[in-house]
């Protein structure tokens, strides 16, 4: 028996391992320049696979033939006990001289195969493509989506609507569109401080919510009122609201939020609200957007997905309130439609929207 | 078709190592404002942050944007301080810093600020609140007192560095030092030179004998001349020593066993100190100073003959600060010797004498430049200077990066000339690409800035005193200047026109001072409305700008740019020009 073991061992001059990347194709590799490799040394010695072409060692799906090859021959040549540290600097210096593209690829080939030296060496390469450039550059050379200024874009689509009649509505739009342009300039304008604020501004946002909530029901006005108390603390002047303002903001803010509920967002929540509800939920209409549009901010309480569908909301009723005028106009004159009816029944309004509807 | 980004297949962890790799704050700015992704990572890779003005930025926005900080460093009064213009109690506290630090950051290691005002509730906070705390410098601070540092050397168990700086302290005694614990070995730098009392010489001993990784150590001027042996012998590795007084009475065996201790450190390659040097002592210090590469003498009278000897000793040095005793001939044997040179600082050792009491001119600069050809850095306190030796400095040293000149007395023309030194600065400024520092002083035009406007195209920092004609001058330097990120300017005829004009460029400076100029109250208030990013400063101590007419010109004006709004700490004699208009339809 041990001559037999003997006489099997002997015809084999060298060991090898088999490797199969993700395409499918299966080469050997010497043993030695294999085992250079921290993952496919643990994976045959905890699995016993690569022995054979049956039971290659797959590899990650971030390893291609091509990258193989390369981390193959940075393993051929390292694994050799010998060579100086200059030749092994020489050979790195040679080594890492391709394309920015290809440079990531290996590093994220070497990475998944947990070969620290190589990984070391090529995002030091990297590092050292990036030192000195300006973020565009960055962008051109790693080809970068522009992304962190695309709000930019926004800005012209909001540019304020002239308001021959003094129509409150059209004011009302154009106040949200200044707040608009303002924060996006102001995002512009951080990018400039050294250490910079997230240039991620959500105000804009809560601003629309506030209309959602404020054409919601008791519950998310109550939490609304929450967040008024929470801001209230944070800021350092109380705001006084007169009556004058109230007034004012009243008549302002009535139609959108009333607008939105009735088009968007009983469909949206599948609300069975009856008319009656929605009759007896007219104060809080007129109560909370008022304040919500004041202290706006309601993202903190909001359960995560519930913030997810009021978010797809609010785009597409920033995308209505971006669309041409008589579009805008056809979703004023539908809220408008709808709400004579329970206002006629309560206040001296009713003339002044009657005749409005007849104007049209 | 569009390409796909490499990110897709680039995991984070591995845009972490690669940005490991990056150390400078200016690529790290860059890395972030790249794309989203890149942001995010970035944000939660980065350890270190820089705030070059306390109140550009709160600390919450650091913390929201940073959330693995483990160092800071912060800067806080303009640098005008150090000249006395900014009144005490202007601000720079860093108490608020240091509070929501604690409460967001239980891992901070290193703290660094400058120019900024400490408590000692503010020490005792970080004591207790940063259990791995390392590295603590305090350049030019104030505020604190052997409280703050008391708390500091009890409670930091592994504290690293330790450094005082130009900073002032208050009501101290010496023996903060005995309450380091006998188990503390972690220092690695100390810095007391700027203690004003004795400390504990045996307390201090102890600590430098069982803290064996201690490279630098910078003794304060109370430290006599015949214990410094002692201490050296206690720590033979160091690398940079500051002695502290440099003379006693004249006793054989001091020589001997200070020159023998100066031999134990083989590893000494920066000297500092030097108080009351007594001239029989120095050549204690020749056996090494063949390794030196930074010698500061600017506390150290020393004649010129003597630091002649000295100098010529160190060839391989690279930074030498001494003062204006140096004359021209020792400036002469610095250009013989010392081939490595690149940092060069002459100060005024009589800065408020009518005469001169030197023999330092011109001419000791232009032979460092002929002779240093890696001279990078100048800073040099003279009397007379002309525009053929500044052009000759910058024909012989285009690779300039830092140029102050300090003329003592203000407006001194081009004395061979008696014209103004537009040229030679118009020289230094076109010649020298790459200059990112300079200080102006001497008799000097507009020309001067039209010259830095259209060469000056890497300046970061200018500072102006008595100098210009008008508006023109500041206009040419706000819109040439496309780098500029500091300027300060005093006794300037600057007004409200250049300032209106490049209202914009103020919002891509971290900050201007201008204190008695031109510019009218009226001006400041139109900026402060026009401006809601920037925090307008008008700093009167005579009392409220509003009494005054708008066409008033105001003493001292501090214009900073910032994210964080008017800060909340304005002492009586600060009114910050605030947007009025909250929400505005444009």
């Amino acid at each position: 028996m041990f001559d037999a073991a003997m006489a099997v061992v002997k015809p084999e001059m060298k060991s090898y391992i088999w490797l199969q990347t993700v395409d499918g194709s299966i080469q050997q590799v010497e043993e030695e320049v294999a085992m250079f490799c921290p993952m496919i040394c643990q994976e045959v010695l905890q699995t016993g696979l690569g022995s054979s072409k049956t039971y290659a060692i797959s590899l990650p799906q971030r390893v291609n033939p091509a990258m193989l090859g390369l981390i193959l021959d940075y393993c051929r040549f390292h694994q050799v006990p010998g060579h100086s540290n200059k030749e092994r600097k020489t050979f790195d210096e040679k080594f890492i001289r391709m394309d920015t593209k290809k440079l990531c690829e290996l590093t994220s080939a070497a990475d998944s195969l947990q070969l620290k030296p190589l990984v070391d060496l090529t995002s030091r390469a990297l590092a050292r493509i990036i030192e000195g450039k300006t973020p565009e550059e960055i962008r051109e050379t790693f080809h970068l989506p522009d992304d962190l200024t695309e709000d930019l874009c926004q800005e012209e689509k909001l540019e304020p609507l002239r308001n021959i009649t003094d129509d409150p509505r059209i004011r009302l739009l154009n106040r949200l569109y200044a707040r608009k342009r303002k924060e996006l300039k102001e995002r512009k304008k951080l990018k400039d401080v050294e250490v910079e604020e997230e240039p991620k501004d959500e105000r804009s946002v809560e601003d629309l919510l506030s209309f959602i909530n404020g054409a919601d029901g008791d519950i998310k006005g109550t939490r609304a009122n929450k967040n008024k108390k929470k801001n209230r603390r944070r800021k350092d002047h109380a705001k006084d609201i007169s009556s004058e303002n109230t007034n004012e903001n009243d008549k302002e803010l009535n139609p959108l939020p009333s607008a939105y509920h009735d088009v968007n967002f009983d469909n949206a929540l599948e609300a069975s609200a009856s008319k009656h509800s929605r009759t007896q939920n007219l104060p809080a209409i007129n109560f909370s957007p008022k304040f919500e549009f004041i202290d706006g901010d309601v993202d903190d309480d909001l359960d995560p997905a519930m913030k997810e569908e009021l978010d797809r909301e609010v785009e597409d009723f920033a995308r209505r309130l971006n669309s041409d005028w008589p579009e805008r106009m056809q979703i004023l004159s539908l809220g408008q439609d709808r709400r004579l009816v329970p206002i006629s029944m309560n206040s001296n309004g009713s003339t002044h929207l009657y005749t409005g509807f007849d104007q049209r | 078709m569009q390409k796909m980004a490499y990110t897709f297949s680039f995991p984070e962890e591995v845009l972490e190592h690669v940005f490991s790799f990056i150390w400078s704050e200016r690529d790290r700015n860059a890395i972030s404002l790249v794309c989203k992704s890149w942001y995010e990572i970035e944000r939660w890779c980065r350890r270190k942050v820089f705030v070059g003005n306390c109140y550009a930025v709160s600390p919450l926005m650091v913390i929201k944007r940073f959330p693995e900080l483990r160092s800071i460093a912060l800067k806080g009064k303009p640098h005008f301080a150090d000249f006395n213009l900014v009144p005490e109690g202007w601000g720079g506290y860093v108490c608020p810093w240091i509070a929501a630090m604690a409460r967001a950051f239980p891992c901070l290691e290193e703290i660094r600020l400058k120019r900024m005002v400490i408590t000692d509730e503010s020490l005792e906070l970080i004591a207790k609140s940063f259990k791995n705390f390392k590295v603590l410098v305090l350049t030019s601070c104030e505020g604190f007192t052997a409280d703050g540092l008391t708390a500091i050397a009890s409670n930091c168990r592994n504290l690293r560095e330790l450094d005082l700086q130009e900073s002032e302290v208050e009501d101290l005694s010496g023996h903060w030092l005995s309450h380091f614990p006998d188990s503390y070995t972690s220092l690695v730098s100390l810095n007391i030179s700027c203690l004003n009392h004795e400390v504990s010489l045996s307390a201090l001993e102890r600590l430098l004998g069982r803290c064996r990784n201690l490279r630098t150590l910078r003794l304060n001027r109370a430290v006599p001349l015949d214990r410094l042996p002692n201490l050296l012998l206690r720590c033979p590795q160091l690398v940079e020593l500051g002695t502290g007084v440099y003379s006693t009475e004249m006793r054989p065996e001091v020589f001997s066993n200070l020159e023998a201790a100066f031999s134990g450190c083989k590893q000494l390659k920066s000297l500092s100190g030097f108080w009351d040097v007594l001239p029989s002592y120095l050549p204690a210090v020749y056996p090494i100073c063949s390794r030196l590469t930074s010698l500061n003498l600017s506390y150290a009278i020393i004649q010129s003959s003597d630091l002649i000897k000295l100098i010529s000793q160190c060839p391989n040095l690279l930074r030498l600060w001494v003062l204006d005793y140096i004359e021209d001939a020792g400036l002469y044997a610095l250009a013989a010797s010392c081939k490595d040179l690149r940092e060069l600082r002459v100060f005024p050792s009589e800065p408020f004498g009518l005469e001169p009491n030197v023999s330092l001119t011109e001419q000791g600069l232009v032979s460092v430049s002929e002779g240093c050809p890696k001279l990078q850095s100048v800073l040099y306190f003279c009397r007379q200077m002309s525009n053929a030796a500044l052009h000759t400095i910058a024909r012989n040293r285009p690779n300039l990066t830092r140029f102050r000149l300090c003329i003592i007395e203000p407006r001194t023309p081009d004395y061979l000339t008696l014209e103004p030194l537009d040229s030679g600065f118009g020289a230094i400024v076109e010649q020298c690409k790459d200059l990112q520092r300079l200080s102006l002083s001497g008799l000097l035009t507009d020309r001067v800035f039209e010259y830095i406007g259209t060469y000056a195209k890497k300046l970061e920092m200018l500072s102006v005193a008595f100098a210009g004609d008008s508006d023109l001058g500041l206009h040419h330097v706000l819109s040439g200047c496309d780098n500029l990120r500091k300027l300060e300017i005093r006794d300037c005829p600057f007004g409200d026109k250049a300032l209106l004009a490049n209202a914009e460029k103020l919002e891509t400076m971290r900050s201007l001072w201008m204190s008695s100029c031109s510019v009218s109250y009226g001006a400041c208030k139109l900026l402060g409305q026009k401006m809601p990013r920037l925090n307008v400063e008008v700093i009167d101590e005579r009392g409220p700008p509003d009494s005054r007419p708008d066409d008033c010109p105001v003493e001292k004006l501090y214009i900073y740019r910032t994210v964080a709004g008017p800060r909340l700490d304005m002492p009586g004699f600060v009114w910050t020009m605030e947007d009025d208009s909250s929400l505005r339809l444009e």
